[in-house]
């Protein structure tokens, strides 16, 4: 078993699962890695449900892909994560 | 054609109660949920909890597609359509409202309506006509008398399987400022449903009768925008779980509780089945119905309600006949034939009364997926042996 290093990844929490999995769909349709998550608690209110784990390099893409398609990114953040 | 084995009928005529045999793929799909996709969909974020949900996902896309919702999250899923009638009516009636309402309902719109006349809601009733058809100029004098918060009508009658002018009673309510509310009970799957062309604010459905899903299942569409309180409040999942109160977010806000992951992936199946073969379907039921509607007639004796042979209807075809009580000819058919029906009042007393069956009922001859040529001509040829004999 190898342990990995830790790594500074992005963080979006949505409103609903239906949210999170529309976001997760049209992100990797487009091209933008993500990796549903259980929300975690850099996202303060909302520890409850899935997120999804992003590349820092790609958040602002995907915040712009979002956006065009209306679906909200109820809070963001950045976590460590293996 | 046999003669009946067990329980198992020889030919299936109850679709306008539940659609029988299920397709094969919705049968493969409930197997797949119950044996594969066994974690709580929403909640965690492990390989077969995800799979749930987005089992859920395309499911709830399968079904927007077929009725032209363009938006699946306005697409609430519900215990079935008498759950999504009693949100949509209980959420948005309060006591001072007014509503307009046709007299060919079913019960579960007519039992809610009841409840809410008791407190403070004033419900207006416009009788269709002796077809079950109810006049969008009757239902415009009904809305301009007084301010008006809704109009509701079915889409289709569980009765007399008339089809009524949703569209234009949709016009009606909205050239007056009214909601129009559709039961579509008996609409999606035997018609051509498309919600965005209706042009209405609410549409309840089963997922169980023309949609072909299983029991247990519905759906609620509600318009963007349309504020109906929730009835339920619970778990969602999601995201403000340490908040008091239900979310504000759709479908999360009325689908509290864990969510029936079985009945609603079959029904995601059933509405992709639906959007190859429901043309055809439609296409096949609605020549067996005209056929066993034209046969029923010349069977002396015979009275089949709603309007004639040659205007569209849903298929189901409900007849009386002048000597033999409607439960008798049920209770033969089904024993001595295996032909399954259902007599009585269909749960619709109001459209009973309206076509003047309330005393007597009728026999229920409810044509769907499944059915053939032989069922139609063993019917008629039992019909007309019981009747004369």
């Amino acid at each position: 078993m190898s342990v990995r290093e830790a790594r500074t990844y992005a963080a979006f929490g949505f409103s609903t699962t239906h949210a999170a999995l529309d976001a997760e769909r049209l992100l990797k349709d487009l091209g933008v890695p993500v990796t549903p998550i259980p929300a975690p608690t850099i996202l303060g209110g909302a520890l409850c449900g899935i997120a999804l784990r992003l590349e820092l390099s790609d958040v602002e893409r995907a915040q712009t892909l979002l956006e065009r398609a209306g679906i909200a990114v109820a809070s963001s953040g950045e976590m460590q994560d293996v | 054609m046999g003669t009946p084995k067990g329980s198992t009928p020889v030919a299936y005529l109850d679709h306008g109660a539940t659609s029988w045999p299920k397709p094969r793929p919705v049968v493969d799909a409930v197997v797949r949920a119950l044996t594969e996709l066994g974690g709580n969909p929403g909640r965690s974020a492990y390989a077969m909890a995800l799979e749930s949900s987005r089992a859920i996902f395309e499911a709830r896309g399968a079904c927007a597609r077929l009725l032209g919702v363009a938006e699946s999250r306005d697409l609430i899923f519900q215990s079935g359509c008498t759950a999504g009638c009693n949100l949509m009516l209980k959420g948005l009636l309060k006591p001072g409202d007014r509503v307009v309402v046709g007299s060919m309902e079913h019960n579960s719109v007519a039992r809610p309506l009841a409840r809410l006349e008791r407190t403070g809601v004033e419900v207006v009733v416009v009788k269709a006509d002796p077809t079950g058809l109810v006049d969008p100029d009757d239902v415009e004098r009904a809305v301009q008398a007084a301010p008006t918060k809704a109009v509701v009508c079915l889409h289709a009658s569980n009765l007399t399987g008339t089809v009524q002018l949703i569209g234009d009673l949709a016009d009606v309510a909205h050239e007056h400022g009214a909601l129009m509310l559709v039961d579509g009970a008996q609409g999606a799957g035997h018609l051509e449903v498309d919600i965005a062309l209706l042009g209405v604010d609410a549409y309840a459905t089963s997922g169980h009768k023309g949609m072909l899903g299983p029991q247990g299942v519905g759906l609620l569409y509600l318009a963007p925008g349309l504020d109906v309180e929730a009835q339920i409040e619970g778990g969602t999942g999601g995201g403000g779980s340490e908040s008091p109160d239900m979310p504000t977010e759709r479908p999360d806000r009325y689908e509290a509780g864990t969510a029936n992951t079985p009945g609603i992936v079959g029904l995601g199946a059933a509405a992709a089945l639906l959007a190859e073969e429901g043309p055809a379907q439609r296409h096949r039921e609605a020549e067996l119905a005209r056929r066993l509607h034209e046969g029923i007639l010349e069977i002396e004796g015979c009275r089949v309600l709603g309007p004639p042979p040659a205007v569209p209807r849903v298929p189901i075809v409900s007849a009386v006949h002048d000597r033999v009580d409607a439960d008798r000819i049920a209770f033969t058919l089904d024993r001595t034939y295996g032909i399954a029906t259902r007599a009585g009042l269909h749960c619709a007393p109001w459209a009973h009364e309206t076509v003047g069956t309330l005393g007597c009922g009728a026999i229920r001859f409810g044509v769907g997926w499944g059915n053939t040529d032989e069922h139609v001509e063993l019917t008629l040829r039992a019909l007309r042996e019981i009747v004369t004999s």
